[in-house]
């Protein structure tokens, strides 16, 4: 199900995205509000950058030590029940996750949100040996219909439309449904309860794994992933190497820290910590229960000081929102499985061939934004940087000059609104690499290639240029079909009223 | 019988080959980490919360408050009540209300002693796993109202804690359109922080194999940011905070 473009470059998909008005607008509206309900939730819950810089050192611990931890993690789960394997490549994780479907003579998979499945195409391998895999989170469910792939880790169907929904599911219905959230919601409710009872296997991904007690704990709203480690039989985990935590006691940080920064809320609705398969005597849970504990490329990362603490991702999603790129362009203009600025770093540290991916570094401002949202404080502006320099090193660019913001700018130069943006720089706003030498912007969209080094900048600089893009977000929305722009106002208001207004 | 015993051989051989993968793993990341395998448990001096998060509590009225306030922000219902009569007067009085015809609640004394069933002669109620013939997903599925006992409570998230058992079935806060959950007072704590280190403690062996932190209703805004309530798990949660 990898239709979605990783043909032609960055420049070439952000045209088409550019072009999709709907998805503009609503990419916008929404990073802004999940990226208002973040900045909310962290002041509300104060001292944030105590609390960050404690998730960074658990996840820095945790990575430094992966050996022991991931070991006594397997160990743990083993003694609990659950049947663990190691996958070094995609292919392998493949090979095992086929290789239980096909001895459980499974038919159809019920799965929950996993961006490591997304990263192995494994719906696409399932269905190829005719076993139907079901995506059963609302977003993701609507574009398994669309046969796309998620352009947003925490809102994955973030670009399309009630009416563009209402048809997908209409057609799957067999029937007219309007239009309307609750017919669109109550609809996909119906008809996944039927799948959930009758699937042969729940596949999920995984948050957090607790070393100490072999748990593995997920995050999630609507409920899906509890239905899928509950319900059917067979459970198959997917979980990336890096997922470890040590204690529960730790978990602590995490559940303050994740739900926060991916949608505002003070915590999910649901945070589930599932320590193996159903004791013998319960009256629910899955019989057998496996986890695949993937490396794909993160291994790569280990004892890379420049891109070592990619791996105390927590999956968030603030990047995302806080980066004034990935607010213009989508997440289908990466081309990869993640997008933002987390996916330009990344996609090309997973893959380990750096050139392929050269122009997604470009589309990227380096203004420091994204390390700000960031709750585990990684560096992804300083990365991208390195990036660049590696690309160059490795005889992928000219010099760096060249590389510079081209990319970015040739991405930006068709929207309109995005000069509104590249006029901070006109303004003396300053976007910020931080890399010892700071290299700085001036000036209009010519001048984006042009680098001159000066002294540090003072972090507020870029907050104040918050201001701006957040007035060019609302002049956004005035253009807006004004039914959808009231209910996302009220929304809005709802919100801050304190409301129920988040994810 | 011979198939199961072919499955078992199958799962013994995928656990050979985890093990022996398992080896090369864990080397592979020491090396790359430059360094010998750690053998041993390290120091881990960032353990949990900040200290000044562990000192934080909140008096037995501020954390009904700070609960009730979290709780029906993200959609759910509190009702703070005497005792468990008050409890069960509540429970009979929504289910009247609501027409509930199918009541699923977990094996507990205390929901025993509550005596739902007489005070709703009417509905079929029934005791989680209190028969090993029926099909207790589909119980659960079917039902109207699932009624738990909370095995704790944080008032700065709004959340409820479950575990499972024999007898506290996983799907009975998840499957019924609505939940009904008994929180006793002195369950009640202000932080994750004083619920989560308890499951360090067990230790691995003696927990449940769900645990579940619950903070309202089901909820989804994957359709055009619109809030929508009750999409996979029950659209309505009443917290019912006895004592
Ligand atoms: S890089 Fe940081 S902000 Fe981005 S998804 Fe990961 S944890 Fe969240």
């Amino acid at each position: 199900m990898s239709t979605t473009g990783t043909a032609g470059t960055v420049k070439e998909r952000a045209d088409l995205a550019l072009n999709d008005d709907f998805l503009r607008k609503a990419v916008r509206f929404t990073t802004e509000r999940l990226r208002n309900g973040k900045k909310k939730a962290s002041e509300d819950h104060g001292n944030w950058d105590d609390w960050r810089e404690r998730g960074r050192q658990i996840r820095l611990h945790t990575i430094a030590h992966l050996d022991y931890y991931l070991n006594i993690f397997t160990e743990n789960a083993r003694a609990n029940g659950v049947h663990v394997h190691f996958a070094d490549t995609a292919a392998d994780a493949v090979k095992v996750a086929l290789d239980i479907a096909e001895r459980k003579q499974a038919k159809t998979i019920v799965k929950s949100k996993s961006m490591v499945t997304e990263e192995l195409h494994l719906n696409h391998h399932l269905e190829k040996i005719g076993i139907e895999a079901i995506e059963t989170d609302l977003g993701e469910y609507i574009i398994q219909l669309a046969g796309e792939t998620p352009s947003h880790i925490i809102i994955p169907a973030i670009h399309k439309n009630r009416y563009q929904i209402a048809d997908l599911l209409s057609a799957d219905a067999g029937e007219t449904l309007a239009p309307d959230t609750t017919v669109l919601a109550g609809f996909v409710r119906k008809k996944l309860r039927e799948k959930f009872l009758e699937a042969d296997i729940g596949m999920t991904g995984c948050n957090f794994a607790i070393a100490e007690t072999g748990s593995m704990v997920l995050f999630e709203n609507e409920g899906n992933a509890r239905m899928v480690t509950t319900v059917p039989k067979t459970q198959i985990t997917l979980m990336g190497m890096e997922r470890i935590i040590p204690s529960w006691t730790d978990l602590e940080v995490m559940a303050t820290l994740l739900p926060r920064s991916a949608t505002g809320q003070k915590l999910t609705v649901y945070m589930s910590g599932i320590t193996g398969p159903r004791r013998s005597e319960d009256g629910d849970g899955p019989e057998e229960m496996h986890i695949i504990i993937v490396d794909n490329g993160r291994s790569l990362q280990l004892g890379d000081p420049e891109f070592q603490e990619l791996l105390n991702c927590i999956r968030c999603g603030a990047c995302l929102n806080a980066c004034p790129v990935y607010r213009h362009i989508g997440g289908h203009a990466y081309g990869g499985t993640y997008s933002g600025p987390i996916g330009a770093v990344l996609t090309p540290s997973l893959q380990k061939n750096v050139g392929e991916w050269d122009d997604i570094a470009n589309a990227s401002s380096l203004c420091g934004a994204c390390y700000e949202a960031c709750p585990v404080k990684i560096p992804l502006h300083d990365m991208l940087v390195y990036l660049r320099r590696r690309k160059v090193e490795a005889g992928h660019g000219n010099k760096i000059e060249s590389i510079g913001m081209k990319g970015f700018s040739a991405v930006m130069g068709g929207s309109k609104r995005f000069r509104t943006i590249l006029n901070l720089g006109k303004l003396g706003q300053k976007l910020v690499v931080r890399n010892g030498e700071i290299r700085t912007k001036l000036g209009p969209l010519k001048g984006w290639n042009t680098y001159r080094v000066t002294p540090s900048i003072p972090k507020k600089t870029f907050r104040d240029s918050w201001g701006t893009i957040e007035e060019e977000i609302r002049n956004g929305l005035q253009e807006m079909d004004p039914a959808v722009r009231s209910r996302m106002e009220a929304a809005v208001k709802n919100r801050d009223k304190g409301g129920h207004g988040h994810g | 019988m011979a198939e199961s015993q072919t499955h078992q051989q199958w799962l013994d051989e995928l656990e050979a080959a985890s093990r022996s993968k398992q080896e090369k793993f864990m080397n592979s990341i020491a090396s790359k980490l430059g360094r010998p395998r750690v053998m041993e448990a390290p120091k881990h001096p960032f353990r949990g919360a900040p200290d000044f998060w562990n000192n934080f509590e909140w008096s037995q009225e501020e954390r009904v408050q700070h609960f009730t306030e979290n709780f029906k922000s993200a959609g759910g219902h509190v009702a703070r009540l005497a005792d468990m009569e008050a409890a069960k007067q509540f429970i009979a009085d929504k289910a009247n209300e609501m027409s509930a015809k199918y009541i699923v609640r977990q094996n507990q004394a205390e929901l025993e002693a509550l005596g739902l069933e007489a005070a709703l002669p009417d509905a079929s109620i029934s005791v989680w796993n209190s028969d090993p013939a029926q099909s207790w997903k589909a119980r659960a599925a079917e039902a109207d109202f699932g009624v738990v006992m909370a095995d704790y409570a944080a008032a700065y998230t709004g959340s409820v804690t479950v575990l499972s058992s024999k007898d506290k079935g996983r799907s009975v806060s998840l499957l019924p359109t609505v939940l009904i959950v008994i929180i006793p007072l002195e369950r009640l704590k202000t932080r994750l922080g004083e619920i989560l280190p308890d499951f360090d403690r067990a230790g691995r062996a003696s927990l449940p194999a769900g645990i579940h932190f619950i903070s309202g209703p089901s909820r989804s805004a994957d359709i055009e940011n619109d809030l929508t309530i009750g999409v996979h798990g029950p659209g309505i949660v009443y917290s019912l905070i006895v004592g």
